[in-house]
């Protein structure tokens, strides 16, 4: 995969479509985890949602730069 | 007897110490953590922002100090306004330098409009949405006066900006999220269980309804203020995910049924110490006895458990039943009239007291098993209301600045002046929408004069003398994060802690090299000081709005509300009337410069609009029921709208004597007609009484 790709003949890194749709997911993910009460089970809500975000994050991005 | 003489002095030590350090806890100790906080998600965005090489770190820095709040759901709420309001910004600059960037009179024409647009809507909006209208209208200033000469520049500002911005957006709301997370939904919790306490406590004392105190007026401002910020806060803890959307429905419900419940609390105690002033002992006597029982019934709640639950829901019960069969006693006319009255407050108080109770009952169990007992099903509305003149004015001074201050950039032709164009705009926009903006002017000035004296340090002597890197630049600058953490914990600092970060900000070094001159330093921040002179002189020169305009403007929409409501829809929610009522007051109070005692007789105004507002709707709809006509009430109505549209004495003699005469003629047979004559003597009693209906007075305006 590049390392930038264009849309409509604007030039971005890749990282930038790959966190829009990587926030979309999470809210989504968070969305269904609060409203099945999961969090009630988790220690450290907040810790577990950043740590699935960059979990969610990284993955293409090792991808990308391997 | 004395804990030291029962304690050995050893002991005695360790629970004083154990006190102290509990307290230390509660007291203190959040906002340690809150700098501590603030501080480290400062760090984080410019170490961030560093290593990304953006072009300019202060603007990471600086969002997040702004979106830094002591709560996890503010500070998403914020960062997502803040988030709109920039996209909205840098979009208007890129399609303003594109299209007007050769034609300076278009330019300028549309700029102030924008302004013009964006202040009108920063006061019409309330909370963070309010600041993201005020952001999308200053980021153009940011992102378009400093490229208006190279304008292919714009991208790359635009870009950056947008990155800066979310960079620090995302410091702060990790941060915020994993470092001692705080919640919303906590505070609220405490806030609705201290304010059912209060109730509790002050509805088992017959003293707090009945003599001569007069406490009520000390804080009726701050009673409205307090349902129009816990409305603010449930809105805002939507962003917090873990708060369910049930417990949120069950806030807001709350809420909405505190505040009926205050507003029949206080007509009643308004018509009580009318009785005690001008009617027989007997007659206030007789409102006493009818009132003991309920607190009988609160005071035999030892504890607020679950049987204190469920034996205070049982006994209340029995109360309402026994209470719509008091007996009437024999007295004159408009003493009659005023008992009647005081006799359907208080059956009314009891009776949403007890939905109160149960809806407070059943959140405590939500909260606590998660079954819901009481399913919610309207969505409750809360509305709210901003003066138009009051939003005109601000419009007005906001696209006023930008004109003064470009006629100074054109005149002067000065290199520096777009900084003093955009420093004068934001505190346009920024000050407007705080409480009493002349005094958060001067605080501002202030604040920016501290602020230019520590960036001069910091920028001629400590950053070059003992920083080499960027770690070090962190140890040296940590600080005075934590200093302006401390002053944003403190709300009598608004003024003083927005100017000393915008100024700071501005004017400190936090480049990725080293590349400030004392020329550029001494011109930057005069030209930013005389941005702050020209926003305080808008707000002295452009400031019509007085005590006096305020009252007329209240008073003419609280009318105007009685007169709607008489021949307006049947299905007006009487949750909508109220918050909309409160909503004003507390906007008139903070802005439109309402002394003490004119704020306390515009909520007095507001009480009675509320209560004749809510006496015509049920008399309406108990006509509606009514098997026959009925002329008197008809008329009666016209003429309570008559009076309410010039409010003169003889309109008034008019009105109370077809009041008189309704009355009398109504007889107690039907149900619905006993309730007409109810909400009849209300009206009756109210007029009579003391108690300002909305006229605008000369005397309370110096």
């Amino acid at each position: 995969m590049p390392l930038d790709i264009t849309l409509y003949g604007v030039q971005m890194p890749t990282l930038l479509p790959i966190f829009v749709i990587v926030a979309i997911l999470q809210i989504t993910i968070d969305g269904i985890i609060a409203e099945t009460g999961l969090y009630r089970h988790v220690w450290h809500p907040g810790l577990f949602k950043v740590a699935l975000f960059v979990c969610f994050f990284t993955l293409p991005c090792l991808y990308i730069y391997h | 007897m004395l804990l030291s003489k029962v304690v050995p002095s050893s002991q005695y030590l360790a629970i004083y110490v154990k006190n102290a350090f509990r307290e230390w806890l509660i007291k203190d100790a959040p906002t340690l953590i809150y700098m501590v906080k603030a501080t480290i998600a400062a760090l984080l965005a410019m170490f961030v922002s560093m290593t990304l090489t953006l072009s300019d770190p202060r603007t990471a820095i600086f969002t997040t100090f702004i979106v830094m709040q002591p709560q996890s759901g503010l500070v998403f709420s914020k960062s997502y306004y803040r988030v709109l309001g920039t996209i909205a910004g840098v979009i208007m600059s890129v399609f303003m330098i594109g299209a007007f960037a050769q034609e300076p009179k278009l330019f300028i024409f549309f700029f102030a409009i924008w302004i013009g647009i964006t202040t009108a809507a920063g006061v019409k909006y309330r909370n963070f949405q309010s600041y993201g209208f005020v952001l999308a209208g200053y980021t153009l200033c940011i992102v378009a006066l400093p490229v208006i000469e190279q304008p292919m520049e714009i991208f790359h500002i635009a870009t950056s900006r947008f990155s800066e911005v979310m960079v620090g957006i995302l410091c702060a709301t990790v941060v915020s999220e994993v470092l001692f997370p705080r919640k919303l939904s906590d505070s609220l919790d405490m806030n609705e269980r201290e304010r059912f306490e209060n109730v509790f406590t002050s509805f088992g004392n017959i003293n707090s309804l009945f003599g001569a105190q007069d406490t009520k007026d000390v804080d009726a401002v701050k009673f409205s203020s307090g349902v129009v910020g816990v409305h603010a806060i449930a809105v805002n803890s939507a962003f917090e995910s873990v708060t369910d959307k049930r417990n949120r429905l069950y806030l807001e419900q709350l809420n909405l049924e505190f505040m009926h419940l205050s507003t029949t609390f206080h007509s009643l105690k308004n018509i009580i110490r009318e009785l005690e002033l001008r009617a027989s002992i007997q007659s206030v006597d007789a409102i006493k006895e009818l009132y003991v029982p309920f607190t009988k019934v609160l005071q035999s709640i030892p504890k607020l458990d679950d049987i204190g639950f469920v034996n205070m829901i049982n006994q209340l019960t029995e109360l309402k039943q026994s209470m719509h069969s008091y007996v009437p006693i024999d007295l004159k006319s408009d003493e009659y009239d005023a008992f009647n009255s005081a006799a359907y407050l208080i059956s009314r108080v009891v009776d949403e007291y007890f939905i109160y109770v149960n809806s407070y009952y059943a959140y405590l169990k939500l909260k606590s098993s998660g079954n819901v007992s009481k399913e919610l099903t309207r969505v409750v509305r809360f509305k709210t209301h901003t003066d138009n003149v009051l939003v005109a004015l601000a419009a007005l001074r906001g696209s006023g600045v930008l004109l003064v201050t470009m006629a100074f950039w054109i005149l002067s032709s000065w290199k520096y002046a777009t900084i003093t164009i955009t420093m004068s705009v934001v505190i346009g926009l920024l000050i407007g929408t705080l409480p009493r903006p002349l005094d958060a002017v001067t605080n501002f000035l202030k604040g920016a004069v501290s602020a230019a004296a520590m960036a001069a340090l910091y920028d001629f002597y400590i950053v070059p003398e003992f920083t080499t890197d960027v770690y070090t630049l962190a140890l040296v600058i940590a600080p005075v994060f934590m200093f302006v953490g401390w002053m944003t914990t403190r709300p009598k600092w608004t003024g003083f802690s927005l100017g000393f970060v915008f100024l700071f900000m501005s004017q400190s070094s936090f480049d990725l090299y080293y590349k400030i001159d004392p020329t550029t330093f001494l011109e930057t921040t005069i030209a930013s000081l005389l941005g702050v002179s020209f926003a305080g002189a808008a707000y002295i020169l452009v400031n019509f709005w007085s005590c006096s305009l305020s009252q007329k403007r209240v008073a003419k929409v609280l009318r105007g509300q009685i007169i709607y409501l008489c021949h307006g829809p049947l299905n007006l929610q009487r949750g909508s009337l109220e918050s909309m009522g409160r909503d004003m007051i507390q906007q008139f109070s903070t802005q439109g410069r309402l002394n003490v005692r004119s704020s306390r007789l515009v909520y007095e105004w507001l009480l009675t609009t509320l209560e004749i507002g809510g006496a015509i709707m049920r008399i309406r709809r108990n006509l509606n029921r009514l098997d026959r006509e009925s002329v008197l009430v008809d008329k009666t109505l016209e003429s309570i709208k008559e009076y309410f549209q010039t409010p003169t004495e003889v309109s008034k003699q008019t009105l109370l004597k077809s009041l008189e005469g309704t009355i009398a003629s109504l007889h107690i047979k039907q149900k619905e007609e006993i309730h007409i004559i109810a909400q009849l003597s209300l009206i009756k009693t109210i007029l009579l009484s003391r108690v300002a209906i909305p006229v605008f007075k000369e005397e309370l305006c110096p």
